[in-house]
């Protein structure tokens, strides 16, 4: 564990991205500590510019406090963005390691499954997930999963193929392990970097896929996040820039975050990479 | 120096004065904003919004009204009315022929009125519950025979409100389902030529229009621009000339109007009179005690909401009549309509009413239901969800799609509150006894009483204001209907919408109809 911190700290970007991640996610957790109010609440003066009222970061078209908006909706981008991942990457492990392992007809069947997906745009058909299932926080973990799970499935297929003829599985089908300890235990094992790479990847994309849901409307309007904050002030962009401006830092922050330490973790668990800086 | 500056005078004033002598322009393409995308063609089945941008440029009315209020002769030339005010006669213009060549006769509009208005129009019922029987001694007369006098029907014959249609593409076929909902052919100035959903639907000129000379335009394009600020963006570069119905939002337009080519105006709304409000279920779910709604209405900021959402645009409702209804002397200033809310009150009728708030201070829960018409409204959920949240009444918000909340509503009566905006119309008649009345529960029909409200009191009194030729008595009545209404509040209302037409200065013409952007655009022209 030692010797993996000390590689990772090696790349210095990434040890920046995780330094602002931790602070995103202390943010979220104190979030009802630092404003115990609802963040939809209408806090004051309409359209206060920021430092002025009593707002930090100023107020949008009903008064509600951006600030407020960005802490909780830190909390929002968050968790949809670890759920949705989760789902995605359990799904992509599911269809890659069977598809790998088994090969033949069920890898042809589950792989033409996996193109179909792969071939309709990903936010498109979020999109036209959500639009069907109605807004709501569940229609967009759902979408947003649904739309990334073959790429995990290709990856784990991949290293599924390459492992499988490998002498220390042989060794094991040898001494009459069962298919799925050795699926489980010996070949998942072996394939998890880069897992855990285009995982912390896909949170990234996740949290903007939200937030593109959001700003089109497609949130769900009940939950606080950052691209309905941006949405609802997109409109008053030029006379009242605070109200999308900073939810769009946010943003911007936390995903280049998630990818410096995305490219950190690829880094640092694959050590033949490792000196190519 | 003094020379060039005379020289430069004199062009000037050529310029205007050729300006000024300019007549009007044939041809060109007039593009505007059709704000959101109908979901019929079907005017005369729904009066929804944004059909009414549309249709009224491809079906007619008999008669138009100008910005006075006047009647102007479109496919009636002039009508006659008996000294009872039972029978109106109408003489209808010749010569006149649907977009696909038959003839335009009396027996199509009997056929319209008492086949497609009266039966499945949703204000059709009210406007000619009188109507017993339509003579047609001749192609080009028609002889209303009416059961009781009813002056307000004479307001509602614009191509908008009654659009005439064509009895041989409808007769014998079911009129809500038939064909002619999505290829509409009509008698006006423009044809249906194409509508390419999500995109655009296109008019051509109609070249055997009865006007001779009409219409100016070529074509227009109604477009569909589903983000609020890509629409202004389309505004700004010269892409579409005209939006109505605030398709603007209000704070683009009042940044737009500083503009030299854009301008604003309020104008083409009074024969609409457009009040928003709340719809409650009034027969199952949580608002069926009608001291709930008292309390929601009681506890309603309508300033703040006019002020920060619609710009200052509006005015706080205080009745369930409009206040324009002052100039007929019919509206009256209601208890239970606070201009900016009175939260300690609307908390003391629940608690009275035996509504205990629970650990976390929640009453009930109810979902409200937004018009998907756009930002605003989302905003006025948003808003309406926190103070309902201040009285104890937990608000989930949900969003749809036109046809999909129509449904849930007007045929599903599957929700709980719903926010809306009607139109009231000229006369109470025709816009607002369809929100009250037993005889307006319609399952299906868009925009009747889909609180499913029903008083046997009330429909007395709404039956006889609609028969009493007396201006005194008619107040009255009135007043009894809106203290009825303001302690039932089958509807909230929450304040009287001023809409706002945005519009390029290069489009001239369109503004003659008391219609608005419900007009024909028969006369429209662009100068370039």
């Amino acid at each position: 564990m030692l010797a993996f911190w000390h590689r990772y700290k090696r790349n210095r970007s990434a040890v920046f991205g995780l330094v602002v991640i931790v602070l995103v996610v202390l943010m979220a957790a104190t979030a009802d500590f630092l404003y115990p109010f609802d963040p939809f609440r209408l806090a004051g003066k309409p359209l206060s510019a920021p430092g002025t009222n009593g707002f930090l970061l100023g107020s949008d078209s009903l008064g509600r406090d951006v600030a407020a908006g960005i802490v909780h909706g830190a909390k929002t981008s968050l968790l949809i963005g670890l759920i949705a991942t989760l789902v995605a990457v359990f799904i992509g492990i599911l269809f890659g390691a069977l598809s790998g392992y088994y090969g033949g007809q069920l890898d042809n069947m589950l792989m033409r499954i996996t193109e179909i997906f792969q071939t309709i745009p990903s936010f498109i058909f979020a999109i036209l997930l959500v639009a069907i299932l109605k807004p709501s926080i569940y229609s967009v973990v759902i979408a947003i999963s649904v739309v990334s799970w073959p790429g995990v499935a290709r990856l784990v297929r991949g290293e599924f193929l390459s492992l499988k003829s490998r002498e220390f599985v042989q060794a094991c089908h040898t001494l009459g392990m069962s298919d799925l300890r050795i699926m489980l235990r010996e070949i998942l094992p072996n394939c998890l970097s880069p897992i855990i790479v285009i995982g912390s990847l896909m949170v990234a994309t996740a949290i903007l896929i939200e937030s593109g849901l959001s700003f089109l409307g497609l949130g769900d309007p009940n939950i606080m996040s950052w691209g309905f904050q941006i949405g609802a002030g997109r409109t008053m962009l030029r006379s009242a820039w605070w109200v999308c401006t900073f939810p769009g830092v946010a943003i911007l922050i936390t995903v280049l975050a998630i990818n410096l330490v995305g490219e950190g973790l690829n880094d640092a668990l694959n050590p033949r990479l490792r000196e190519r800086n | 120096m003094k020379n060039i500056f005379k020289g430069s005078l004199v062009a000037l004033a050529l310029i205007l004065s050729s300006v000024a002598a300019k007549a009007q322009e044939a041809g060109g393409t007039l593009a505007f904003l059709v704000q959101p995308e109908p979901p019929t063609l079907a005017s005369y089945v729904s009066t929804s919004g944004p059909i009414g941008l549309v249709m009224p440029k491809v079906y007619e009315g008999l008669f138009d009204y100008d910005n006075d209020g006047k009647m102007v002769p479109m496919l009636a030339e002039s009508y006659e009315m008996s000294a009872d005010g039972k029978t109106v006669t109408f003489n209808l213009r010749k010569g006149v022929r649907w977009h696909d060549g038959e003839p335009f006769t009396s027996a199509d509009v009997k056929f319209t009125i008492l086949e497609v208005l009266k039966k499945v129009h949703p204000r059709g019922p009210n406007s000619f519950r009188e109507v017993s029987r339509i003579d047609t001694p001749d192609d080009h007369t028609a002889i209303f025979h009416l059961d009781n006098p009813a002056p307000y029907m004479m307001r509602s014959f614009s191509a908008y409100e009654s659009p005439m249609v064509p009895m041989h593409l409808l007769e014998g076929q079911d009129i809500k389902s038939a064909p002619l909902a999505n290829n509409p052919v009509g008698t006006g100035p423009f044809k249906f030529v194409e509508w390419k959903k999500g995109q655009y639907i296109r008019l051509d000129k109609n070249e055997d229009y009865w006007q001779e000379g009409l219409p100016y335009l070529d074509r227009i394009v109604g477009r569909f621009i589903p983000d609020a600020s890509t629409r202004t963006a389309a505004m700004e570069n010269g892409e579409v000339m005209y939006a109505a119905y605030n398709a603007i939002p209000n704070i683009d337009a009042v940044r737009l109007k500083e503009r030299d080519d854009i301008d604003v105006t309020t104008d083409g709304y009074s024969m609409i009179n457009p009040m928003a409000l709340i719809e409650f279920n009034t027969k199952e779910g949580p608002f069926v005690d009608p001291a709930i709604r008292r309390a929601i209405s009681t506890a309603i900021d309508r300033r703040f909401m006019i002020d920060t959402i619609f710009f200052g645009y509006g005015k706080p409702a205080t009745s369930a009549l409009s206040s324009n209804y002052k100039a007929t002397n019919l509206h009256a200033e209601m208890p239970n309509y606070p201009e900016t809310g009175d939260v300690d009150a609307a908390n003391a009728m629940l608690d009275a009413a035996g509504y205990a708030r629970d650990g976390d201070g929640v009453r009930m829960r109810a979902v409200l239901d937004i018009i998907p018409y756009g930002e605003d409204w989302r905003r006025a959920g948003e808003y309406l969800k926190q103070a309902m949240g201040d009285i104890g009444i937990e608000i989930e918000l949900r969003y749809e799609d036109v046809p999909t909340w129509l449904k849930r509503v007007y045929h599903n009566y599957d929700f709980e509150m719903n926010v809306n905006y009607f139109y009231q119309l000229p006369d109470p008649v025709l816009g607002v006894h369809r929100h009250y009345g037993t005889n307006q529960i319609r399952q299906g029909t868009h925009f009747v009483n889909s609180s499913r409200y029903s008083n046997p009191e009330l429909d007395a009194l709404l039956d006889s204001g609609s028969k009493e030729p007396d201006a005194a008595k008619r107040t009255a009545t009135y007043q009894e209907i809106q203290e009825i209404l303001a302690n039932d509040m089958p509807v909230v209302n929450l304040f009287e919408l001023e809409f706002l037409t945005v519009y390029n200065t290069e489009l001239k013409g369109a503004y003659g109809s008391a219609m608005g952007a419900y007009g024909s655009f028969r006369e429209a022209w662009l100068e370039d």
